[in-house]
C-alpha cells in the first residue's frame, strides 16, 4: 500500500514538475520580443542580430524587413483617454509596428479616473512604461530635477523637434532638459447648448451681462431646474482666475508668488458666488445630487437642462457627443465686459515623454516621431489629443481635412484671446484633486460652510504652502 | 538515520516556503517599513529628509483627519451591529425548511461578492441621486425626498446601507453555526411550551455566541478599514462627510504623495483596531459560551 502511495505521489510530483516547466519555459508569443531581448542586445549588435536568419518564421520575416537602422525590441506605451482616442492610438501603434518590423509596442491605456495615482507610483519607483502620455504639470511634480524623463534633445536626430516652436518646447523644458514633447495647447472657453437658449427665447451669451441676465430668464421661462451654465469646483476656480486676470491684468502666480491680495481674491470668490445666487449656475450640492461622475455624463447636460459649460477646448467633442439628438452645440466667445484685460490662460494640454529608465530611447523616439510628425501616424491620430502643435502634423491634418471643426474653432479662439501664463503649481495635486484646496474652498463657499474672508484665507494658505514646497 | 528524522521533522518548512516568502515580502516588510516611515517626512518624490513625530501630532490636531476618524467611528458603530443583526436574522429564516431555500441563500449572498465594483456605484447612484429611484418612489406618496448623495447629513447613511446590504458572508457563517445547534434542544423546548422567539433567544443565540463573537471581531476590523464604498460612490464627499480614515490614507499616500503621514495614519488605525479587538476578546468571558469541557 505504501509503495502504491509513493508511486502515486511521485507521479503527481512529476506531472507537476513538467507542468511547471511547461508554464515557465515559454512566454506567450505576443509577449515575446520579436528579436533578441533588449538587455542582451546593444544597438550595434542588435542590428546585426536583426539580420541573422532565425528558425522562427515570424522573426525571419521581420528580420528581412529590418534595415538595421534600429534595434529590435519591445516598447511599453501608456496613455489615458476615451474610447475614440484608444482606438486611434492602437491603430497608429499597429501601423508603427508594421512600418518598423521588429519593434513591438505593448500598450497600457485607460480612463483618466485613478490614472495619475498609479502613474505617480510608477514614476517614483522607475517602473513606468518606456513612452508615456503625461499631463503638463507632471514635469514639475515628478521630474523637477529631470530624474523621471529623458532629455529629448538626446534623441533629436530621430525625433524631429524642428516641427515645434521654441516657445512650445520651452513649456516642457524643466531643469534645463526638454523632458517632453508637447502635443497640443489648450485653454478654457465657453460652450453653449443653443437649443436650450432658443427655447428660453434668448441668444447665447456674448457678454457677462448677457450671462447674468440669462439666469433669471431661464428660471422664469424654463423652470427652476434650468441653468445657463454648470460649473463644478475646478471650473469655478479657473473661471475666477480668468475673471481676476481680466479685471486686474496680472497673472495668478509669477516668480513662485501669488500675485493677488486677500481682498482681490475675495472679490473673485464673490463673483463666483454671485453667479450661483443669480441662478446662473446650480449649486455644488445640486450638481453632486445629480449623481453623475462628470458633467459630460450628467443627464442634465445631455438633455439641455444645463445649457453651458466652461471647458477645455480639447474636450469639445466629448461634450458635443454627449448631447441628445436635436441639441445644437456652439462654441462661445470670451466676455469683453469682464474687465479691461484679456484674462485666461493656455497651457500644454498634454505631452509625450520617454522614461529615463527606457532601455531603447532611440526606438521610443521613433515611435513618438511616428505618432506626432509622420504623415502616416498623424493621419490616424488626427485631433484626438487636440489641434496638433507639430507643424507637419497640422499641415497633414489640414490638407486631409481631419481636424474636428468644433475643436479647431475653440482652439483658435482660445489661442487668439488668452495672454497670461500658467504656473506648473496651479495644477498641483494638493490643490486641484477632489480632496484638494480648490474643491474645499469652492464647495465650502457654495454649501455655506465658509464666508468670503475664510474661503480666501484657506485658498491663499493652500497655494502658498504649495508654492513654498 | 538522524538526517532522515531531521528531514521528516522539518520538511514542512520547505512546503511553506512560498507562503513564507510572500508573508515576509508583502506583509511583514511593508508592516515594519510603514512604522519606520510614520516617523519621517517621507514624500514619494522627495524621499526621507528628516525624522519627526509631527505626523502623529498632526493627526490629533488637524480638523480634516479628526473628522475622518469621527466619521469612521460613526460608520463602524452603525454598520457592525446592523450587519450582524441582518445577517443573523436572514440566516435564521433561511435555516427553516422552506421551498427554494437554495435560491434565496444565493440571492442574499450575491451582494457580498459584488463588493466595490463599478456596477454597484452605478446602481447606488441611480437609486439615491436627487431624481433617483428612491426619491421617485417617495414622491408617489407625496414625500419630497432629501438629497441623499449631496447632503452631508444623509450621505453617510447611503454608504452605511451599502455595507449592511452586503451581509452575505456573515450570513453564511451564521447559517453554518445554526445548522450545528442540536435539534433535540428545540424539541425539548417545544415540549416545554417555549415559542419560536423564546427558543431563539434562549437556545440559538447562546449556542452560537462563539460565531457571533467571530463575526463581531471580523466585522469591526472590516468596518474600520472600509474603503470601497466611499471611494466608488461619494469619493469622500460631500464636504468630507463620508471620508473614512482609510480613504484619507489613500488620498494622502497616492494623491498627495505624503507617505510618512499616510503611514502614521495607518498605524493609528491599526492601534484603534487592536484596542477594539482586545476589548472584544476580554469581554467574551462574560457573554460567549464554549461547549468544551470547561463549559465557557
Amino acid at each position: 500500500m505504501k509503495k502504491v502511495r509513493k508511486i502515486v505521489a511521485l507521479s503527481v510530483a512529476a506531472v507537476m514538475a513538467v507542468g511547471t516547466t511547461a508554464c515557465g519555459g515559454q512566454a506567450p508569443a505576443e509577449q515575446q520580443p520579436v528579436n533578441q531581448p533588449a538587455e542582451q542586445a546593444p544597438a550595434e549588435t542588435g542590428a546585426a542580430d536583426a539580420q541573422t536568419p532565425s528558425a522562427e518564421p515570424d522573426t525571419a520575416a521581420a528580420s528581412t524587413e529590418n534595415d538595421g537602422s534600429y534595434e529590435a525590441c519591445t516598447l511599453s506605451f501608456s496613455w489615458w483617454g476615451g474610447e475614440s482616442r484608444h482606438t486611434a492610438t492602437l491603430d497608429a501603434v499597429k501601423a508603427f509596428e508594421e512600418k518598423y518590423p521588429g519593434i513591438k509596442v505593448e500598450s497600457t491605456y485607460g480612463a483618466w479616473s485613478g490614472w495619475e495615482d498609479s502613474m505617480a507610483t510608477m514614476f517614483a519607483t522607475s517602473t513606468a512604461p518606456d513612452v508615456n502620455q503625461i499631463n503638463w504639470n507632471w514635469l514639475d511634480s515628478y521630474s523637477a530635477d529631470g530624474s523621471a524623463f529623458l532629455d529629448l534633445n538626446q534623441v533629436s536626430d530621430v525625433l524631429d523637434l524642428s516641427q515645434y516652436s521654441q516657445e512650445a518646447l520651452g513649456q516642457c523644458t524643466v531643469a534645463g532638459e526638454l523632458q517632453a514633447v508637447p502635443v497640443s495647447m489648450t485653454g478654457r472657453i465657453f460652450y453653449w447648448n443653443k437649443s436650450t437658449f432658443d427655447k428660453a427665447g434668448i441668444d447665447v451669451p456674448k457678454t457677462l451681462e448677457d450671462l447674468k441676465a440669462a439666469g433669471e430668464t431661464f428660471r422664469s421661462q424654463l423652470g427652476d431646474d434650468y441653468y445657463p451654465i454648470a460649473l463644478g469646483e475646478y471650473d469655478r476656480m479657473i473661471l475666477m482666475v480668468y475673471y481676476l486676470e481680466s479685471v486686474y491684468g496680472k497673472p495668478w502666480v509669477a516668480d513662485d508668488a501669488l500675485q493677488y491680495t486677500a481682498e482681490e481674491i475675495q472679490e473673485g470668490l464673490a463673483f463666483i458666488q454671485s453667479l450661483e445666487d443669480a441662478h446662473v449656475t446650480p449649486s455644488i450640492q445640486t450638481i453632486t445630487g445629480d449623481g453623475a461622475e462628470s458633467l459630460d455624463k450628467n443627464p442634465k447636460w445631455m438633455n439641455g437642462t444645463y445649457a453651458g459649460i466652461f471647458e477645455w477646448d480639447s474636450s469639445a467633442s466629448k461634450f458635443e457627443a454627449a448631447l441628445e439628438e436635436g441639441q445644437e452645440f456652439v462654441v462661445g466667445t470670451y466676455f469683453t465686459d469682464m474687465g479691461s484685460h484679456q484674462g485666461g490662460y493656455s497651457k500644454v494640454s498634454l505631452a509625450f515623454a520617454i522614461s529615463e529608465s527606457c532601455a531603447h530611447p532611440k526606438e521610443a523616439a521613433m515611435l513618438l516621431n511616428f505618432l506626432l510628425n509622420e504623415d502616416e501616424g498623424t493621419t490616424i491620430m488626427a485631433s484626438e489629443r487636440g489641434i496638433p502643435l507639430s507643424a507637419a502634423a497640422l499641415a497633414n491634418c489640414e490638407a486631409k481635412d481631419l481636424l474636428n471643426a468644433t475643436v479647431a474653432e475653440a482652439n483658435g479662439k482660445v489661442l487668439d484671446w488668452v495672454t497670461f501664463p500658467l504656473d506648473f503649481k496651479f495644477e498641483a495635486a494638493t490643490l486641484k484633486n477632489s480632496d484638494g484646496v480648490y474643491y474645499d474652498v469652492m464647495a465650502g463657499l457654495s454649501y455655506g460652510d465658509y464666508d468670503m474672508a475664510e474661503a480666501a484665507s484657506i485658498l491663499i494658505d493652500g497655494i502658498e504652502e504649495e508654492l513654498n514646497k | 538515520m538522524g538526517k532522515k528524522k531531521f528531514l521528516k521533522n522539518n520538511i514542512g518548512f520547505l512546503f511553506i516556503i512560498p507562503w513564507l516568502i510572500g508573508f515576509l515580502v508583502f506583509k511583514l516588510y511593508p508592516f515594519a517599513s510603514s512604522l519606520y516611515y510614520s516617523f519621517t517626512d517621507y514624500q514619494l518624490f522627495n524621499g526621507v529628509t528628516r525624522y519627526t513625530m509631527e505626523n502623529y501630532v498632526d493627526i490629533f490636531t488637524t480638523p480634516k483627519i479628526l473628522r475622518a476618524l469621527k466619521v469612521t467611528f460613526q460608520y463602524s458603530f452603525i454598520t457592525v451591529p446592523l450587519k450582524l443583526v441582518a445577517a443573523l436574522f436572514i440566516a435564521y429564516i433561511l435555516n427553516f425548511k422552506i421551498k427554494g431555500v437554495n435560491l434565496f441563500r444565493t440571492a442574499y449572498y450575491i451582494p457580498s461578492i459584488l463588493g466595490g465594483s463599478v456596477a454597484i456605484a452605478v446602481l447606488w447612484k441611480a437609486i439615491f441621486k436627487d431624481d433617483g429611484l428612491l426619491n421617485t418612489l417617495l414622491a408617489i406618496f407625496g414625500i419630497d425626498g432629501p438629497s441623499w448623495l449631496s447632503d452631508p447629513s444623509y450621505a453617510l447613511f447611503v454608504i452605511c446601507l451599502l455595507r449592511v446590504w452586503q451581509f452575505g458572508s456573515a450570513m453564511v457563517i451564521f447559517l453554518a453555526a445554526l445548522k450545528g445547534v442540536p435539534t433535540e434542544l428545540y424539541e425539548a423546548a417545544t415540549i416545554d411550551g417555549a415559542g419560536k422567539w423564546r427558543q431563539f433567544f434562549s437556545i440559538t443565540v447562546p449556542l452560537i455566541t462563539p460565531i457571533i463573537f467571530y463575526n463581531l471581531v471580523t466585522q469591526i476590523c472590516q468596518a474600520f478599514q472600509e474603503f470601497n464604498g466611499p471611494y466608488i460612490i461619494t469619493q469622500g464627499g460631500p464636504r468630507n462627510s463620508t471620508t473614512l480614515i482609510s480613504l484619507l490614507i489613500y488620498n494622502s499616500a497616492f494623491k498627495n504623495y505624503e507617505m510618512g503621514m499616510a503611514s502614521a495614519m495607518a498605524w493609528v488605525l491599526f492601534i484603534i483596531l487592536m484596542v477594539f479587538t482586545v476589548i472584544a476578546f476580554v469581554s467574551q468571558k462574560y457573554w460567549v459560551y464554549y461547549s468544551d469541557e470547561e463549559g465557557r
